[in-house]
Formats: structure tokens, C-alpha cells, sequence
């Protein structure tokens, strides 16, 4: 008989009294190396076809199955049932708007990304070809063009938590300071002059739930202390 | 004429928001964000105790004795205590702000160890405390 895992999973149904619960599971441990999206993979196909989740490419790139894993956010699809105390306590990313059960409403997040102007803004004509860039400039994109919008990151931020309606949060800065410091981009001023606000940048702490939590081992905490050192060194 | 496919209207319940704070687990560096404004509300706050106690010891020599018979109250060692490690907790955070603030040690591994560093200091400086105190 396969080893058990025992699972605790966020529950909400909102055509039910709408009141979230929490539902305990037990899943069968398939094979060595088994991630967390495939025992929710396992309830939802074998034991409760109502267990609502997102998921698509299964392998940490598309961002969808962004969940709080055990109280710690991370892709359901890349982390190990291995090492996870058991029960596994699976909830929806925290302070979002829940729709059901583990699917949260994502427009805010989306939003706020778009507030950044997240695209190469430049008033130079077109060259003929591509807008060229010495690898030692587009090295400097490593560790911010890698992001995927999982929201991993800025729903892990107690700053968001509170005040998420005016501070951009990790994700939106982090994609805001990879167009700060790419060569190719000509609006870095008015790109400074936008998230100079007490709300909008000045709103992180350093709490550094971000770092701790991006399941691409990026870093929004230090992509905002950039920010900041730019904006004081535009000021000197 | 095509018949209009009915809509069935549902009520639309307020959507719940997920849990928070209740449940992320503390690590490390959020729990050096947290304990650096708690100490620093100590600070703040160890000012009119401060000047109550400059008070007590510079009226009449019954003042003094006064004040100085609180201070080695446990009320008063615990006053003590708690700011000596406020003080000394919100110094080394303070520092390693500074230093992260000027991008020293800002890759992921630095910012876990540096977060657990000034734990460390804040726990030493607790026993230290503690041991002068009793």
C-alpha cells in the first residue's frame, strides 16, 4: 500500500453560506519526486472534482498555481510534497480577493504591473535592424527578466497587505526597475519621477518576504533598494 | 428571431479575502522588520521614563533613594532590561539597514544570514543583560 500524504486545503464555495473552511485529504504518494500540483492534480481528478485551482504548463514558468504552501508562498507546481510537514496546509495567496476555493482575483496585481509601463519606451528612430545592447548591458537584466507574475512576491508582503491599493508591491517594482536600468530604454526619468511617492516605493520596509518567497530565486528587495539609490543619486 | 439565452442573476456575495498574517510563517527577516519598529517604539517610549527618572534622582536626597529603590525592583530591572536590548537590537538592525540601504549585502543568501546575525546579537545581548541585572 502507497505511503499517505495528508493534505489541509482552503475551501471556499461561493454559492455555498460563504464561509471558507479548511478540508482535509489524503493522497496516495505516486512516485519519487512527487510536487505538491500533483496531489491537488490527484484530488481533483480522483476524490473531489470540485477543488478549483490554476494551473497550466506545470513546471514553473507560466506562474498560475502561485499558492501558500505550509504559511510561505511558492508555485505548487516546483515544490517537493517531500520535505513539507505534514498536513500540508494549502491556501490561497493571503489578502486576496478570493473566487473559489484556491483562485484568487488577480486584477489588482495585473494592474499594478501595467501602472510601470512595463515596455521599451523610446523617442530615437527605429535602427534599421534591432536596438543593439553590449552584453555587458543586457547582463544587467539577469535577475528582473526572469519574473513571471506569479504574485508569489507581493502577496507575501505584510506593506502590501496593508496598503496594496497605493504601494506598487515587489512584483511591479522589480519589473519597474528592470526597465530603470535597461539600456535600450529612454523614459528612465519619468519611470523615477512615477514611483517617487511615499506610497508607491517608499511603502517597503525591507521585510523581505519577496526574496523569501519568489519560487525564481529573484530578488525584489534588492531590485528596490536600486530604486531608491537611484533616485537619491539623481537628486546629488 | 433567435431566442435570448436566459441569465440566471446570481446574488453576489462580498468575496472573502484570503488569510495573512494569521498564517505566513515568520522567518527570519520578517521577524527583523518587525522587532526593529517594536524596538524602536521601546526607544520612544523609555524617553519620559527617562525623564522621570532624571526627575526622581536630582529632587531631595528621599527622591533618590526613592528612585533608586525602583530601579532594583524587578519593574524597574525589567525597564532596564528591555530597553539595554532595544537599544542594542535597534543599533545592529539599524546598521544592517544602512549597510543594505548603500547595497552591501544584498544577495538572497546575505540578506537571510545578515537578518539572523542581529537575532543572534539581540539573543546574546538579552543573556548579558540579564546576567548584569540579577
Amino acid at each position: 500500500m502507497a505511503e499517505m500524504i495528508k493534505l489541509s486545503i482552503f475551501r471556499h464555495d461561493p454559492d455555498g453560506d460563504g464561509k471558507p473552511f479548511m478540508q482535509a485529504f489524503e493522497v496516495p504518494l505516486l512516485q519519487p519526486g512527487m510536487k505538491l500540483l500533483d496531489a491537488l492534480n490527484y484530488i481533483k481528478w480522483e476524490l473531489d472534482g470540485t477543488l478549483t485551482y490554476r494551473r497550466s504548463c506545470g513546471e514553473g514558468v507560466c506562474g498560475s498555481d502561485g499558492l501558500n504552501i505550509n504559511g510561505v508562498n511558492g508555485l505548487a507546481c516546483i515544490t517537493p510534497i517531500e520535505g513539507l510537514k505534514q498536513p500540508i496546509h494549502v491556501r490561497p495567496l493571503p489578502s486576496m480577493q478570493v473566487i473559489r476555493d484556491l483562485v484568487v482575483d488577480m486584477d489588482h496585481f495585473f494592474d499594478q504591473y501595467r501602472q510601470v509601463k512595463p515596455w521599451l519606451q523610446s523617442d530615437s528612430p527605429l535602427p534599421e535592424h534591432e536596438r543593439l545592447q553590449s552584453p555587458e548591458d543586457r547582463e544587467r537584466l539577469n535577475g528582473s527578466y526572469e519574473c513571471i507574475l506569479c504574485a508569489c512576491c507581493t502577496t507575501a508582503c505584510p506593506s502590501w497587505w496593508w496598503n496594496g491599493d497605493r504601494f506598487l508591491g515587489p512584483a511591479a517594482l522589480l519589473q519597474a526597475n528592470r526597465w530603470i536600468v535597461d539600456s535600450r530604454d529612454e523614459a528612465t526619468g519619468d519611470r523615477l519621477d512615477q514611483v517617487e511617492d511615499a506610497f508607491r516605493l517608499y511603502r517597503c520596509h525591507q521585510i523581505m518576504n519577496c526574496m523569501d518567497a519568489c519560487p525564481k530565486e529573484l530578488n525584489p528587495t534588492a531590485a528596490i533598494g536600486h530604486i531608491k539609490r537611484k533616485l537619491v543619486s539623481r537628486k546629488s | 428571431m433567435s431566442e435570448q439565452p436566459v441569465k440566471h442573476q446570481r446574488p453576489t456575495l462580498p468575496r472573502p479575502l484570503s488569510p495573512r498574517l494569521s498564517i505566513y510563517r515568520w522567518r527570519a527577516p520578517m521577524l527583523a522588520s518587525i522587532a526593529h519598529r517594536a524596538s524602536g517604539v521601546v526607544l520612544i517610549l523609555f524617553v519620559p521614563l527617562y525623564l522621570w527618572l532624571l526627575h526622581g534622582m536630582t529632587g531631595s536626597p528621599d527622591h533618590y533613594a526613592a528612585t533608586l529603590e525602583w530601579l532594583h525592583s524587578m519593574s524597574g530591572k525589567f525597564s532596564l532590561w528591555l530597553v539595554g536590548l532595544a537599544l542594542v537590537y535597534h543599533f545592529a538592525n539599524g546598521i544592517r539597514y544602512l549597510c543594505l540601504d548603500s547595497g552591501w549585502g544584498e544577495s538572497r543568501a546575505m540578506m537571510r544570514f545578515n537578518a539572523k546575525l542581529v537575532l543572534v546579537i539581540a539573543g546574546v545581548a538579552a543573556l548579558a543583560l540579564f546576567w548584569m541585572l540579577s
